[in-house]
Formats: C-alpha cells, sequence, structure tokens
C-alpha cells in the first residue's frame, strides 16, 4: 500500500474506455469515460437509471469487457490475464449483497478469503485462523448473533453488513459499492454509510454508486456524474443538486411530469 | 404534446394485447372440441357398461390375504429396483443438466443435450423396459436398467432448472474474491442447487416405485409382473391384496418424501 502511493499512481484510471455497441441503446454503454481516483478518496458515481454507473463499476473489476480505451488499478491494466492481480486490491459490494443464500454467515465471509487459499485448501473448508478473523469481523459489525444463521434469514441491511465483511476480509485497497443501500430503510442506509465511511478513515479508496444526492453529499468528497455513458460532471459535492438539474433526460423528464 | 405521444403507443399496443387474449382464448376453445372429436366418446356405452364396470370392482373385494408375504416379497424388489434406478438415472442426469444449463454451457451445445433430454423422455416407460429384458432377460435387473434411463428424462431437466436458478451476482461475487472454478462450484454452485436437486431426487424415488409396478407387466421385475399374472388369471382378490400393499407403502413413501423435501427447501 505504502510503495504504491510513494509511486503516485492513482487508485483507479480510466482513459478513454468504450463498451460493446448496444443496439437497443443505439450507442455502447460506457461511451468515452475519463477520470481518475487517487488514494484515499470517497467518490460518490451518480447518474439516472441506465447511465452507466453500474457498467462502469463492474469494468473496474473486468466483469464486463471493454472494446477500447485502458483502465488501470493500482498501476495494473485491466486484462484477462492480470485480473487475479487486479482484484487482490479490489473489493466489490454487490447490490443486494451477492451472498450465497444457502450458507451461512460466516461462511459467506469466509468465502471472501478463497482468492488467498488454493482450491486443496479450501476443500475441507477453511483453516482456523480465517474463521477467527471471519468472527472477529463478524462481531466488529454487530453480526455477533447471526454468525451461524443462514444468509437467507438476514434482513437487507444485516445482508450487505455480511457482504462489507467478506470484503474487509481480503483487506483490500479500493472498495467499490454497487447500490449498497438500495432497498434498506433508514437505520440500515446510515449503518451501511457509516461503515463505508469508517473503511475510508482506514484509509481504502471508497467509490460508491448511489441514487440518493443528499446521501452523497453527506459522505463523499467529490461526485461524478454519468450521463449517457460519458462523464458530465467530475468535482466537489457542494453543488450536485444544481449539476443534476441540467441533465438532459432529467429535464426532459420533469416537463413530460408536469404537462 | 409531450404528454400525448406518450400515451398513444400505450392505447395501441394494450388493443393488440386484447386481440391476442381473444385469440388465444379461442385456440384452446378449440383445441379442446377436437380432442373430444378425436377420442370419438360414446356416452350411451358408458351408461350400458356401468353394471360391467360394478362387477369387476366387486370382485376385487375381500382381498385375499394369504399371499401377502408374496406381496411384500414383491413389493420389497420394487422399492430395491426404483432406489438403484433413481441412483443410477441420477448419476447420468448430472452432466447433461451441466451441458443443457443455459448459464454454462453454449447455445449448439444446449441445443444438443435438451434433443438428447427430450428423445430419452419421449421413450415411454414399457418400451425401455422390453428393450432391457431382450437384454439382461426377465426380471428385476431389466427393470432397474429401464428406470435408469427413464430417471434421465426428467431429473436431468430438473437438475437442468436448478442450475439455471443459481443467483449469478452471487457467483460473481465469488469470481471478483479470485475464487478458482472448482472453489466456486463447491462454494457457490453446490449449496444452491443441492437442496433443489435432492428434493427432486427423492420425488423421482417415489415416482419410480410406481412407475416400476408398469415394468412388471412386460416381465422386468417388481410388484407388476405378480399382479397382471393374478388378474389375468381372474384372481382379483390376490390383485387387490397387491394393490393394497403398494397402496400403503406409496402413502408411506409419500409422507416421508415430502418431509424430507420440506426439509431440503427451508434449509
Amino acid at each position: 500500500m505504502q510503495t504504491l502511493i510513494e509511486k503516485n499512481l492513482p487508485a483507479i484510471a480510466c482513459q478513454n474506455v468504450f463498451t460493446d455497441y448496444q443496439s437497443t441503446l443505439k450507442r455502447p454503454i460506457l461511451n468515452g469515460i475519463d477520470f481518475q481516483i487517487n488514494h484515499g478518496e470517497f467518490v460518490a458515481l451518480l447518474g439516472l437509471n441506465g447511465a452507466g454507473k453500474s457498467t462502469l463499476l463492474r469494468s473496474l473489476v473486468g466483469l464486463v469487457p471493454i472494446k477500447q480505451g485502458e483502465i488501470q488499478i493500482c498501476g495494473t491494466t485491466i486484462e484477462p490475464n492480470h485480473l487475479g492481480e487486479v482484484r487482490r486490491n479490489v473489493g466489490f459490494l454487490f447490490q443486494g449483497g451477492g451472498l450465497i443464500d444457502q450458507l451461512s454467515c460466516l461462511d459467506n465471509v469466509l468465502c471472501g478469503c478463497l482468492g488467498e487459499l488454493n482450491t486443496w485448501q479450501s476443500l475441507w473448508g477453511f483453516p482456523k485462523r480465517d474463521r477467527r478473523i471471519a468472527m472477529k469481523l463478524l462481531q466488529k459489525l454487530g453480526l455477533q448473533e447471526q454468525i451461524y444463521q443462514k444468509a437467507k434469514q438476514l434482513s437487507g441491511g444485516q445482508r450487505q453488513r455480511v457482504a462489507i465483511a467478506r470484503t474487509l476480509i481480503q483487506s483490500p485497497h479500493i472498495l467499490l459499492a454497487d447500490e449498497p443501500t438500495s432497498g434498506l430503510d433508514v437505520s440500515g442506509i446510515n449503518q451501511v454509510m457509516n461503515n463505508l465511511q469508517e473503511m475510508h478513515r482506514q484509509g481504502l479508496t471508497v467509490v460508491v454508486v448511489l441514487h440518493d444526492l443528499a446521501l452523497a453529499s453527506q459522505y463523499a468528497q467529490r461526485a461524478i456524474v454519468l450521463e449517457e455513458g460519458q462523464v458530465c460532471y467530475d468535482g466537489d459535492c457542494q453543488n450536485i443538486e444544481r449539476q443534476f438539474a441540467k441533465l438532459k433526460n432529467l429535464s426532459q423528464f420533469q416537463s413530460a411530469s408536469a404537462a | 404534446m409531450k404528454f400525448i405521444d406518450r400515451i398513444r403507443p400505450y392505447t395501441s399496443s394494450r388493443y393488440y394485447v386484447w386481440v391476442i387474449r381473444i385469440l388465444v382464448s379461442i385456440g384452446v376453445v378449440w383445441a379442446y372440441i377436437w380432442s373430444l372429436q378425436g377420442l370419438k366418446v360414446d356416452p350411451k356405452l358408458i351408461r350400458t357398461s356401468l353394471p360391467y364396470m360394478a362387477d369387476f370392482l366387486s370382485r376385487l373385494w375381500p382381498p385375499d390375504l394369504s399371499i401377502l408375504d408374496v406381496a411384500i416379497k414383491a413389493l420389497i424388489e420394487t422399492v430395491q429396483m426404483s432406489l438403484w434406478g433413481t441412483t443410477i438415472g441420477a448419476i447420468l442426469s448430472i452432466p447433461l443438466a451441466l451441458l443443457s444449463a443455459r448459464n454454462l454451457s453454449p447455445l449448439w451445445l444446449r441445443w444438443l443435450a435438451s434433443f438428447l433430454q427430450n428423445a430419452v423422455r419421449s421413450v415411454p416407460s414399457i418400451i425401455l423396459g422390453l428393450f432391457f429384458v431382450t437384454a439382461t432377460g426377465l426380471g428385476a435387473p431389466a427393470g432397474t436398467l429401464a428406470l435408469g434411463i427413464y430417471t434421465i428424462g426428467y431429473l436431468a431437466k430438473f437438475y437442468q432448472e436448478a442450475i439455471e436458478s443459481v443467483d449469478k451476482r452471487s457467483l460473481e461475487s465469488l469470481q471478483v474474491s479470485r475464487a478458482s472454478w472448482w472453489q466456486i462450484a463447491q462454494y457457490g454452485v453446490l449449496p444452491q442447487v443441492l437442496p433443489l436437486c435432492l428434493g427432486y431426487t427423492i420425488y423421482m424415488f417415489e415416482y419410480n416405485i410406481r412407475a416400476a409396478s408398469v415394468l412388471g407387466v412386460v416381465g422386468a421385475g417388481g410388484i407388476g409382473f405378480e399382479l397382471v399374472s393374478y388378474i389375468r388369471g381372474f384372481e382379483y382378490n390376490k390383485a387387490m391384496t397387491m394393490m393394497l400393499v403398494l397402496l400403503v407403502v406409496v402413502t408411506g413413501i409419500d409422507a416421508l418424501s415430502s418431509q424430507l423435501r420440506n426439509k431440503f427447501k427451508s434449509d
């Protein structure tokens, strides 16, 4: 981590990123994305539905192939044979958690260790040391009573916190979160966002896709607003409401509903 | 103006929906009438044949319990056939299901695998029984193999659906954690698929006990062989015993298997 910062490499760098042409949209989902995120930033990724927020986030871990341009994570270019190296530095929170419903919370968290263990080491379960770490993480996130519960039985907020524990056990440098608050109640939202803030304080670079502008300005230092696959605003969170009002589709939508 | 633009396509699509609904209803009614004509049902014949049916039923009673030991022995054989037949079929279904799952295989392989599934499913169990009787001779081994193949037609489809219902995001999360192919299968796919598949397999075991009773008719072992020979020899009371024993076992296994299936579902 130290060496990465000393080298002065940005945590995330996107250069002219395009995805495949989408005939239903009559354009690629990502249509020439350019930005840099430095280590230790807390960035909110905003935009209307279909602007390409989730696709962008997924492309940062190689889940969406890019057609043109370059993405670098901590100086490593995303390429099929470098994916392992890139993913070692990145934790990803999926919308809804992306947990395996039939496994216990503990096992779900332990799944985060799979990258560090080879197939033989994980064939009969996980090492004691990892189990202890996983339990500690769950306790820290207030889930000590749910350790042996199946993920299926959890509430939305609890699921997201298990997912957070799963990314923490990988001790990543960068955390990408795809709408971690969707479907949660107010207390759930606050808990999850506070967890992200805590991770940011400990030095993680956090990029989070949000829908709620107020939430973005409350927690993030910087906002990147996407529109039709391009960055249309990149700056501080002070006046994102005004920036958001400028969006083409939003104004159309507003005038239609006003009529 | 914009408001009106938004409304118009909505109303016209609504109109088409109604046309399609009416056409579908007409089609369904037509299919029923057409099928009834094909059956050539004669209501008069049903009325005149009622006494014969009553006679058949009355001769079944009372059951002749003197052959209870024969019945139980035949039934145990049926259960044994079903156990092995289901297991053989289940094992053979796994690769076929993997090859035909939408989220795992390329289109051409899926097409080939589902063609194979349909081919197996369209062969009646009796034909399979006859086929294996010519291969291994009369008796339970032929029936077991027939059940095995018959099971593939159903379990491969059920397994395929279980595999296709796996949550994509949960597997991606393992992928991002750099899990290997085997680790994703072990920790991601298997826990989600196993409860469903076990439930289906138990259901198939139960179903195969009934299917095995039919296989006996062509001499492929099991309770059906005795059952048919009693009916052919007009020993209806003995046939009744056979059917009663079958009823008890099927009911018992149904209760057991539905309990097990519920347990898997809640897991």
